[in-house]
């Protein structure tokens, strides 16, 4: 990774996206947010190039031919700096998709072919990248390959109607596990998805909300100047799947991080990385039900009365396994800072 | 304004890459090697393919192999700005469903350089969910190498069976089999033109039986570097009208509405519609180029004086029905034998005026999934509405050879057999 400058803020917010308007996203949704983000970071005068998973994030805004919502500027680019292509392909490999760009451009440009560099983007969200499509995800990250990854994680197949994914909070609502009498929920705990990129060799790894937008821009100049795989975790609050009253995103985002759910994670190889936004100490920790009393996803378990949550009578038990979860989940992460790879 | 999106042709010129090409063969030389071999040759001798990924899987392993082998021992590195570099990569991937996702992006990256692979049977299927997409996409320079195997493992059978390439008719690809080791090696350097023709932009899966053609040796003559780069430049574009992801502004694989999806499925129509024209005038050049013929649809053997029993078969195994009516046709039976090439599209006009004056046509499928075979039933629909009666066999499942007793068998039977019926016949005994 170059030890380049990184972008002010202020300069950061007056780069032109690459995501443009148009999309069908819904009013609320994180995604939007960060690729509002995400593209402005990749106005950094090099061409830039987009694989998709198919995710919300690829059906609502390359829906041909009336909503493409994505190219720099209004009109097509006149300099090839500030050119963009996109491409999707299956739900599961946007990251090997991107490889094969990466290695095409990278030949070319070694052979004299190609005049000038690229940039790939890889955007999947987590069913794409973590459940299905793991495998390409990991593998990517191994071989090293010089591509940005972007993973949109709202815990669950949001696309297909909210459907349980490895990284749904346990206990949640989703519509393959609709809380019963007798199964109050998903049961399963989520994947360490942060380790295992680690672990896999890639060489930064974030998991960052653009509801910090410093800490988002940090992780997105960081991924963007690295010379492996760089894995940023997008912490995306889902208004149609999570329920929650209009304008909260934001809130939902910093508390996902502040009660240790989705803490803000940043790691670079060979170097001390941080946790962000969360208290390492349990106690001064922002309690899970703060987070858990607005979605309606919970109503089985928390209330959200007078603005301050309630636990349902009888789901104590269900309510101290979260508040444990996001605990244990918070002192991996801290391990992970200090963690790697020998 | 293009309607495909703005291009930079200032940033990409390919001459550099083909002028660093290392030639494998500077003269025509005659070599014996089995077919994976040959293939691997001829996928060597292009400038246009930098990149070969892959994924090992029996029969089809060995061509990964020597082109492995042949870039590892530095066959072709180059000085760049002072620093060696092989002008050609081979991939190594974690699936065969990797494999396919990778020449995706590479392909659509740079639209004018060929990205090659080579699988067998299930992972041939592993890769399914991409390859049916890559028939649509309109990436007409991935070559997959489809080394026939047996598909589904209740039982596993590693030998050329064609199950693989007839489950996989539907993704949309063009498919050639070849029987022989000169007719992979020709028909590698002959099928990318065709893909990669503008009216077609359809991605190319030649064929060939494993183990029977895959590892059995044989000679064939290899030509020049420098004839086939001749050949295949004097077809392909040096730019293709459509923008790559590299040098152009485009986006791809978008999502559509049924009002519009009909739209593109018809233009893939249209473009698979061209495939016959565009491999005839391909194949003209190719015989003007190599002084062989080129890839056509089907052979046809003995059927000038228009024979009223025809067998209709493909694969290695037609060489020995090829023996077996012309000793029959010396001793007076009017045989005739049609081998089939172009699988998909499917030659079904020209097939039907080859095949108008016959009276009963036996179709030797060598694979088995229902009724009466694939084959059947894509020959029963091209003489469709003449008075032909169509007879399906199954012979050589698996891989297994096709004896002399077997052939003399089903043609026994084209005067015994009933409209639609069928029947395996193995070792000249019916099953």
């Amino acid at each position: 990774m170059s030890e380049k400058r990184l972008a002010p803020f202020m300069e950061m917010a007056q780069k032109e996206s690459c995501f443009r308007p148009g999309s069908t996203l819904c009013v609320d949704c994180m995604e939007s947010i960060a690729f509002q983000n995400v593209g402005r970071a990749t106005d950094n005068g090099i061409k830039t190039i987009y694989t998709m998973g198919t995710f919300c994030g690829e059906v609502s805004t390359l829906l041909w031919p009336t909503v493409v919502a994505w190219g720099r500027g209004d009109q097509e680019a006149t300099q090839f700096e500030k050119s963009f292509s996109i491409i999707h392909n299956v739900f599961e490999s946007a990251s090997t998709v991107a490889e094969g760009i990466r290695d095409t451009a990278d030949i070319l440009l070694e052979l004299g072919a190609l005049k000038k560099p690229i940039q790939v983007v890889a955007n999947s969200g987590d069913g794409g990248a973590l459940v299905i499509g793991l495998r390409s995800l990991l593998h990517t990250i191994h071989r090293r390959s010089r591509v940005t990854v972007v993973v949109l994680i709202n815990e669950f197949f949001a696309n297909t109607g909210f459907q349980y994914a490895v990284t749904a909070t346990p206990y949640s609502e989703t519509s393959t596990t609709p809380p019963g009498d007798f199964i109050p929920g998903n049961l399963e705990e989520p994947m360490n998805h942060v380790g295992l990129a680690l672990m896999a060799g890639a060489e930064f790894v974030a998991q960052v909300s653009p509801a910090f937008p410093k800490d988002f821009t940090e992780a997105c100049e960081r991924a963007l100047s690295c010379s492996e795989t760089a894995v940023i975790f997008v912490p995306s609050p889902c208004i149609a799947g999570w329920k929650f009253k209009e304008g909260r995103t934001i809130e939902l985002a910093k508390l996902a991080s502040e009660t240790g759910l989705f803490p803000t994670f940043l790691k670079e190889k060979g170097k001390a990385g941080s946790l962000r936004h969360v208290s390492l100490d349990s106690k001064q920790r922002t309690p899970i039900l703060r987070f858990l009393a607005p979605q309606r996803r919970f109503h089985h378990l928390v209330h959200e009365k007078n603005g301050e949550p309630a636990v349902v009578k009888g789901r104590e038990k269900e309510v101290a396994l979260i508040q444990d979860w996001a605990n244990r989940n918070v002192q991996t992460l801290q391990r992970l800072t200090a963690w790697d790879v020998a | 304004m293009n309607p495909y999106g703005s291009i930079f042709p200032e940033v990409l010129d390919l001459e550099p890459l083909r002028k660093k090409h290392i030639p494998l063969y500077r003269r025509q030389e005659r070599i014996q090697m089995d077919g994976n071999g040959a293939a691997a040759i001829a996928s060597l001798q292009f400038w246009r393919a930098p990149i070969y990924a892959g994924f090992p899987i029996t029969p089809s392993t060995k061509w990964l192999e020597m082109i492995s082998t042949y870039i590892n021992a530095g066959r072709f590195v180059v000085e760049e700005n002072g620093r060696k570099v092989s002008a050609k990569r081979v991939k190594l991937l974690e699936a065969e469903h990797a494999v396919a996702d990778y020449l995706v992006g590479a392909a659509a990256a740079c639209r004018e350089l060929i990205f090659m692979t080579a699988t067998s049977s299930v992972g041939l299927d592993h890769m399914t969910e991409t390859t049916r997409s890559l028939g649509a996409s309109g990436l007409g320079n991935v070559v997959l190498i489809n080394v026939y195997r047996a598909t589904a493992n209740y039982p596993l059978c590693i030998e050329g069976d064609p199950s693989d390439a007839f489950a996989h008719r539907d993704d949309g690809w063009i498919q050639v089999v070849c029987r022989g080791k000169q007719q992979i090696y020709d028909t590698l350097i002959q099928l990318p033109v065709v893909g990669m023709d503008p009216r077609v932009l359809i991605p190319t899966m030649p064929g060939y039986y494993g183990i029977k053609d895959s590892h059995r040796s044989e000679p064939f003559f290899v030509e020049p570097d420098s004839k086939i780069h001749e050949f295949q430049d004097s077809l392909i574009p040096w730019r293709c009208p459509l923008p790559g992801l590299i040098v152009g502004e485009t986006a791809m694989g978008n999502c559509v509405t049924s009002a519009h999806f009909q739209g593109f499925k018809w233009e893939q129509k249209k473009r698979m519609d061209q495939v016959l024209s565009v491999l005839t005038a391909s194949s003209k050049k190719f015989e003007e180029v190599f002084g062989r013929p080129g890839i056509v649809p089907f052979e046809a053997y003995f059927m000038e004086d228009r024979p009223p029993r025809v067998l209709v078969a493909m694969g290695p195994d037609a060489g020995t029905a090829y023996e077996v009516i012309r000793r029959r046709r010396k001793e007076g039976e009017r045989l005739g034998l049609v081998v089939v090439r172009l699988l998909t599209p499917f030659p079904s006009s020209l097939l039907r005026e080859a095949l108008k004056s016959a009276g009963v046509i036996g179709v030797v499928n060598n694979a088995f999934h229902s009724e009466r075979g694939h084959l059947t039933a894509l020959v029963s629909e091209a003489v469709s509405g003449l008075p032909i009666q169509t007879t399906g066999f199954f012979a050589g499942l698996g891989g297994a050879d096709i004896s002399v007793r077997s052939w003399e068998k089903m043609i026994d039977l084209l005067s015994v057999l009933k409209p639609g019926e069928s029947r395996f016949v193995h070792e000249g005994e019916v099953l």
